[in-house]
């Protein structure tokens, strides 16, 4: 017990109990990080599927990686990545990522047009953190498939409530979250595509 | 035997963490909104808890009395963090849905708690699985607060449908007040389950 209440003997148990757990996570964080930074892709490689309205929801990890390889071609310009999707040699459209204010914090997503920049062909929320069961249901399908083939007729890309002569349905009891989402798209939205354009992203007048 | 029966019942039922001990409220309040991340919130505290009290007490004749708690602390996260890293790579929808709590677990009382008052003295056998019962308490009762949550809040169970369509959910039990109103119902039926005996030992007599 003497020996415990020495200076030294607490410092160089605290040091090697230390470097023993260093080591067991630099091992297990460089043994796991390969499949961490695959999992992180293929949350992307899905959302920007999704977008396109390639549906890999029930497929499997490696398919969802093939189908992706196959038909989508990415490119980073000044910081943002532009995804391309491309069959039998024709251009589909675009897809960018896109993030906002949300209610409560970011929201991140990707956007997809077709090449000329008229219709949106879909959108997909990949982080928010809007309250779950009502700015949450930004999530859902019923949701996003109201951005399925959207016309862009104005600046205005989205006006809420159909009954008015909008063109996306706000979600009820979430007015702040529909309200931002709004203002992503008409405000966030234009720069990309803008942006999209002057760097050739574009097929049209 | 008779050890690992009366830590089980101490751990799950008669000195649960949550309603007995009031201690890891917090996170209880924060995941509840839905079984399945009470479930692996709670799986994952089972995980530190366990291996947490295991180490300490397999170091607990070697380690210095006055920096016992740093040791502790050391411990603690370096499960959390082999957790963290695990949800991450194996189950990353998981990761996402628990967001911030993961990491917080190293913040969570019941796991320090447990290594202070049993695992210093008890041998690790025992101590691994008081951890883990004691983390199984605190599953059980994350579990019945998601039930009504989930149940009320979205009218699913597991992400299942269960209340049809006419159902209006209670959008209130998904919020934070709703939390609070469940666990707060949760106390109030475990204080009447169990009558406080040992509290009144000692204390100031109420007049």
């Amino acid at each position: 017990m003497a020996k415990k209440k020495q200076i030294l003997y607490p410092v160089v148990f605290m040091i090697a109990l230390t470097a023993f757990f260093t080591f067991l996570l630099a091992f297990i964080n460089n043994v796991t990080a390969g499949t961490i930074e695959e999992q992180q892709k293929l949350v992307i490689q899905r959302s920007v599927l999704y977008v396109f309205n390639i549906d890999t929801k029930d497929d499997a990890d490696k398919t969802v990686q093939d189908i992706f390889k196959n038909r989508i071609t990415s490119e980073a310009k000044n910081d943002t990545t532009i995804f391309t999707y491309k069959e039998n040699g024709i251009i589909k459209g675009y897809a960018f990522q896109f993030t906002g204010k949300g209610l409560w914090g970011t929201i991140t997503g990707h956007v997809a047009f077709d090449p000329s920049h008229q219709t949106m062909l879909g959108v997909n929320f990949t982080a928010h953190q809007e309250t779950p069961g009502l700015g949450g249901r930004i999530d859902e399908e019923t949701f996003k498939n109201q951005f399925r083939e959207l016309e862009i007729l104005s600046k205005q890309i989205v006006t809420l409530n159909k009954g008015t002569g909008g063109n996306v349905d706000a979600i009820s009891g979430a007015t702040l979250t529909s309200l931002a989402i709004r203002d992503i798209m008409n405000t966030e939205i234009p720069l990309i595509l803008e942006f999209a354009k002057k760097e050739g992203f574009y097929e049209g007048n | 035997m008779k050890e690992i029966k009366n830590i089980f019942a101490q751990g799950v039922w008669k000195d649960n963490p949550i309603y007995r001990q009031i201690l890891g409220i917090c996170s209880a309040l924060a995941v509840t909104n839905l079984l399945m991340n009470s479930l692996v919130m709670g799986i994952g505290l089972m995980f530190v808890t366990g291996l947490s009290s295991f180490t300490v007490s397999v170091l607990r004749h070697h380690t210095p009395k006055h920096i016992r708690m740093m040791i502790q602390t050391l411990i603690i996260s370096a499960y959390v963090i082999i957790l963290d890293i695990f949800l991450k790579a194996y189950l990353p929808e998981m990761s996402k849905a628990l967001g911030p709590y993961v990491g917080l677990i190293i913040t969570n009382c019941i796991i320090m708690g447990r290594c202070e008052a049993y695992a210093q003295h008890n041998p690790p056998h025992l101590a691994f699985f008081d951890g883990l019962t004691m983390g199984l308490g605190y599953t059980v009762v994350l579990l019945f607060i998601a039930f009504f949550r989930e149940l009320l809040g979205f009218g699913t169970l597991f992400g299942i449908q269960i209340l049809g369509e006419s159902f209006t959910p209670w959008t209130l039990m998904i919020m934070p007040p709703g939390a609070f109103f469940m666990l707060a119902i949760v106390i109030w039926i475990a204080k009447n389950i169990f009558p406080v005996q040992e509290e009144n030992k000692g204390g100031p007599v109420n007049g």
